[in-house]
Parts: C-alpha cells; sequence; structure tokens
C-alpha cells in the first residue's frame, strides 16, 4: 500500500520500472552500485538503467552528504527533511528523519516539524537552516544576499553555507527521482506485493 | 595532470580563478568534479540511447526556464539552437508532460505515466535518463543560486 504520511518509522520504496537485477548487472553497472549507498536496493538498481548517470550521481551524493567537516551532518539531514517534506517526499523524509534522530537524539525536532508545520518554534541556528532550506527549495531565484543573513547570525563560515546549498539542491534531485520512479510503500504491503 | 575542463557553475555565476568563492569550491573536489560530470553524461552522452541529443537539451531548457534562472536558461536555450529542435509529435508531447510534472510537481508522478512513455517507445534507460536531467537541473539551479548568493555577499 502506498505510504502517504510523513513518519520517523521505516519505509520501503517500490519501483514503476524493471531495476537491474544483480544476477545480469554489467560490469559498469556493478561498479555504479557499489559505489551508491545502498548497492542492493531497488531505487539504485533502478538508477542503474543509466549507468553513466547513476556513476556520477553516487559520488556526488556522497560527497554533499557524508564528507567530513563544514557543516554538521546533522544539519544537512535536517534541511533534507525539511527539503523532502516540502516536495511531499515521504520515502526520503523517513529516511533522512530518521538519520537526524540518530546523530541528535532529538526526535521532538522532527516531529514538531512534521505535525506542527516547518513553521514550529526552533532554536535559532536550526530556525535558519529550515529558512534557508524551505526558499532555496520553493522559490530558488527570488533569493537575496539578505537570506545569508539569519546563517551568518547563527555563527556559520562560507563552507557550512556551501554544505547546507548543496545539501537543499542535492533532494531537489532526490525527492524528484524517487517520486517518479516509484513510490514509497508501508513495509508490509511491500513484502505481500513482492510475493505477489 | 590534464588541465582541468571548464567548470559550467562556475562561469554561469562568474567566479574568477583563485577567489574566495573558488578556493571554497577547491575543498570540495568531489562536488565540483561529478557536478560537471552529472552534466556531461546526462547532456552529451557518448550513446544518448533513445533520448537524442536535441531532447536532452530541450528537457534541460524547459527545466530552467521553469525554475526562472536566466542564466542556466540561457545556457540550455543555446545548446538546444545549436542541436536543432526535434521534431514535434505525440512522443515529444508525451515526453514534455512528463518533464513539467517531474520539475513542478512530482509528487504528482503515477505508474500510468511511466507506462505512457513505454508506450511511446522509450526503453527502462530512457525514462531514467529522462528523469536524472529533470532532477539534476532541478538541483544545479539551486546550486547555482547558493553561490550566487556567497559571491554576491561574502561573509564580512
Amino acid at each position: 500500500m502506498r505510504a502517504t504520511r510523513f513518519t520517523l518509522e521505516a519505509v520501503d520504496w517500490a519501483p514503476w520500472l524493471e531495476p537491474v537485477a544483480a544476477e545480469t548487472a554489467t560490469p559498469a553497472q556493478r561498479t555504479a552500485l557499489a559505489a551508491s549507498p545502498q548497492a542492493d536496493s531497488a531505487y539504485f538498481r533502478t538508477l542503474a538503467n543509466d549507468v553513466d548517470s547513476l556513476a556520477e550521481r553516487s559520488p556526488l551524493f556522497h560527497a554533499v552528504m557524508y564528507v567530513p567537516r563544514g557543516l554538521k551532518r546533522a544539519e544537512r539531514e535536517l534541511a533534507t527533511v525539511v527539503t523532502s517534506i516540502i516536495n511531499g517526499c515521504i520515502y526520503c523524509s523517513s529516511v533522512h528523519a530518521r538519520r537526524f534522530v540518530e546523530l541528535t537524539k532529538r526526535p521532538e525536532i522532527i516531529r514538531a516539524l512534521y505535525e506542527e508545520g516547518l513553521d514550529t518554534p526552533l532554536e535559532p541556528r536550526l530556525r535558519a537552516v529550515v529558512d534557508y532550506a524551505a526558499k532555496l527549495t520553493r522559490e530558488p531565484v527570488a533569493m537575496t544576499v539578505a537570506d545569508l543573513a539569519p546563517l551568518r547570525a547563527a555563527g556559520m563560515d562560507d563552507l557550512e553555507i556551501h554544505d547546507l546549498t548543496n545539501a537543499v539542491a542535492m533532494f531537489a534531485n532526490a525527492n524528484r527521482l524517487m517520486q517518479t520512479l516509484g513510490e514509497p510503500v508501508s513495509p508490509d504491503s511491500a513484502t505481500s506485493g513482492t510475493a505477489a | 595532470m590534464a588541465a582541468p575542463l571548464p567548470d559550467l557553475l562556475e562561469s554561469i555565476i562568474g567566479v574568477a580563478p583563485d577567489s574566495a568563492l573558488s578556493r571554497l569550491r577547491a575543498v570540495r573536489p568531489d562536488i565540483v568534479r561529478h557536478t560537471q560530470g552529472s552534466h556531461d553524461v546526462l547532456l552529451s552522452p557518448a550513446d544518448p540511447g533513445g533520448l537524442s541529443l536535441p531532447e536532452r537539451a530541450l528537457i534541460a531548457a524547459r527545466v530552467a526556464e521553469a525554475s526562472g534562472h536566466a542564466a542556466l536558461t540561457r545556457h540550455y536555450r543555446s545548446l538546444l539552437t545549436e542541436r536543432g529542435k526535434p521534431p514535434p509529435d505525440q512522443r515529444l508531447d508525451t515526453i514534455q508532460q512528463h518533464v513539467e510534472r517531474v520539475a513542478t510537481a512530482p509528487g504528482t508522478a503515477r505508474p500510468a505515466h511511466i507506462e505512457a512513455l513505454l508506450a511511446c517507445g522509450l526503453t527502462a534507460r530512457d525514462i531514467v535518463a529522462l528523469t536524472q536531467i529533470v532532477a539534476f537541473v532541478s538541483y544545479q539551479v539551486r546550486a547555482a543560486v547558493g553561490l550566487g548568493l556567497l559571491a554576491d555577499g561574502p561573509a564580512p
């Protein structure tokens, strides 16, 4: 069954195109999959149908989300959750909300964003992250240098702002792939769907 | 080491070599490399499969235009002019409708839209490539905007 609510629970993803099967993958597809966050997931195996773009995207995704220094990982994760909420990507927001909670032990922040909306009261630095992520997602060309002021007031340097920008941009990308090549499904129905 | 290829985002923003912003980007070499690399394999693949080079330029131009980003729109329109507009037909209509949906309302996509693309003769690879182009330009617009802000409003 299609999952329709933002959640901190795990969600599965069901493709609408035939994913590349591990047994029949070409050497190039195997290499690109091995460099992806989860080589055996249906999502990355679907993207492997166009192997050259996957081979560029996986290292890009890794560099944006996981490369050390600069913006803290938890804040990158938070920004991607904001982008995913706005774009309606239930799967992406579930994965990255859980990463944020693993890193911060603060599920109440995600619950507040889900239940009260992006305007829920937050401490100033998180508020600045949420506002920047939301505007860059919704109306990128309306942004001005004034939109940097709250980030700088919260103590962010240019590398952190650069990292925040790329995390938001990466999920403009991820949310579109994830929502148009397949759909989020609740874990039980995914199992029965596979068996059917 | 080979000379670096021209970097599209830096030319779009007007980042001077050895400027503070250029040095900032150099801290994240994999982002620079694979952003340009994604552009290159999506817009100019050695083997375009069933999604032609003119169609790829048309898709990117439409996504840039829908976002309102003037410089990226100019870049992709000029690539489209260079390649020539693909001939209009029902297949191209179906592609364009899907591009619009993925770019502006991705949450409204349903399996029937994929089936419509398959019925027009697109393969799984072509559909993934089409989607990756829309997703990539959506990324690129926001990366360009953020870099532009840092260029225009450097840290005091």
